[in-house]
């Protein structure tokens, strides 16, 4: 899936002269600086300079192509930095400060929880006699899916229904964050290591919580270790499981992280390849539209699958995981 | 040899990811064939091994991104 195209990411970072100072190639470098104070009112807004540089053919001819820009203008908003592919790419996933806020992805972090909420509130109105009735109708499917399905199949009955709120707030709120994200002008909350950091967190708490109290705190902690196991063992087994105690919800934390930003980064690769395309011959930026935005929409629908598929991974390991710890092995 | 200590990064990255990708799609690989085939022969299981599939590819997925995650860092910082 996604991680196939990645390669391309690496690929096209591999060949950025413009983020080398000391690459041999180096001469557009000051081809695109000469052309700043020509276009003076071109480069005036931010989001097109960028992308004029980029575009900009090599050898620094005077009518530099004009085709390319509008495909890219959303995903480099400027700074007056260097613009290679590379740059360009980091700052389209990175965090950065939005509409006076000083960080897009807590802005839209707070978005997609108030998101949850709403729905949710207006999935209540929908019933009304006891019968869900529009979004009521479609989010009871969910809600039922995770706790028959999730909760009670991997934690137990009786503790699978304890645990269904935290995991229905997952989901949902990974789910909206991510589908928030493939909007235009907006980003990806859980593209961000340190939401993705607190999800896991909090997966790892509930984890800990669901051992301690069924059991409590000594019982607990001396039960990560198999019972019957010869003395000697003793010394290997309680590193590793300490270990494996904190790579559950690291393991949980990353993937959460790379998914959200793999999709992100290929379709800017793909549209990025049009100016790159555009500074060896007009004719190959033009063939290459109609490929780019073809691939680039075919990523994005990908990308909604994904949303749903890893809303429903962490979901379920975080479930797997706490019934690991509320059933040991005995 | 290469005279710009920046090269063998980028070569690294490359190399890297080429090997990552090997490795994740040989997992998913396996894993689809096996499931597919577990589905053939118990069709009535079908629900249950898909769960075990998703929550495997989604193992080995997290891996294989990780290892991603440091090949881009060798290429663009």
């Amino acid at each position: 899936m996604s991680p196939t195209l990645l390669v391309l990411v690496v690929g096209l970072a591999q060949g950025t002269p413009a983020g080398t100072p000391a690459a041999p190639a180096s001469h557009e470098q000051p081809a695109a600086a000469k052309e700043v104070p020509k276009e003076g009112d071109e480069a005036a807004a931010p989001g097109a300079a960028a992308a004029t540089h980029d575009a900009s053919p090599s050898s620094g001819q005077a009518a530099p192509v004009q085709h390319a820009p509008v495909e890219q203008g959303s995903a480099a908003s400027g700074h007056g930095e260097e613009h290679g592919p590379a740059q360009i790419l980091m700052h389209h996933v990175l965090d950065q400060t939005w509409m006076g806020l000083p960080s897009k992805h807590l802005a839209f972090f707070v978005i997609a929880a108030l998101a949850v909420i709403g729905v949710v509130r207006i999935a209540l109105r929908g019933y009304t006699g006891g019968v869900p009735r529009g979004l009521a109708a479609f989010v009871e499917t969910i809600v039922v899916f995770i706790r028959d399905e999730i909760a009670e199949k991997n934690i137990g009955h009786g503790d699978g229904r304890k645990f269904t709120p935290l995991l229905c707030s997952f989901f949902f709120f990974i789910l909206i964050a991510a589908l928030l994200g493939l909007m235009p002008f907006s980003a990806t909350s859980t593209g961000n290591l340190a939401v993705t950091l607190a999800l896991a967190t909090v997966s790892f708490l509930a984890q800990q919580y669901a051992g301690i109290s069924k059991y409590g705190v000594v019982h607990h902690f001396m039960g990560i270790v198999p019972p019957g196991l010869p003395v000697w063992l003793l010394p290997i087994m309680i590193p590793i499981e300490v270990l494996s105690m904190f790579t559950k919800p690291f393991a949980l934390m990353v993937r959460l992280f790379a998914n959200m930003l793999a999709g992100h980064m290929v379709i800017t690769a793909l549209l990025l390849l049009i100016p790159l395309m555009a500074q060896i011959s007009t004719f190959f930026g033009l063939a290459v539209v109609p490929v780019s935005i073809g691939l680039s929409l075919f990523i994005m629908l990908l990308e909604i699958l994904v949303a749903f598929i890893q809303a429903f991974i962490f979901t379920l390991l975080t479930s797997i995981f706490i019934g690991m710890y509320a059933h040991p092995a005995h | 040899m290469p005279t710009d200590p920046k090269a063998l990064a980028y070569f690294a990255a490359g190399i890297g990811a080429g090997l990552t990708i090997i490795g994740g799609a040989y997992g998913i690989g396996r894993l689809a064939a096996a499931a597919l085939e577990g589905i053939a022969r118990q069709p009535n299981a079908a629900g249950d091994i898909r769960g075990a599939m998703i929550v495997a590819a989604g193992l080995i997925e997290g891996v294989t991104f990780f290892s991603l995650i440091v090949t881009i860092l060798l290429a663009i910082k």
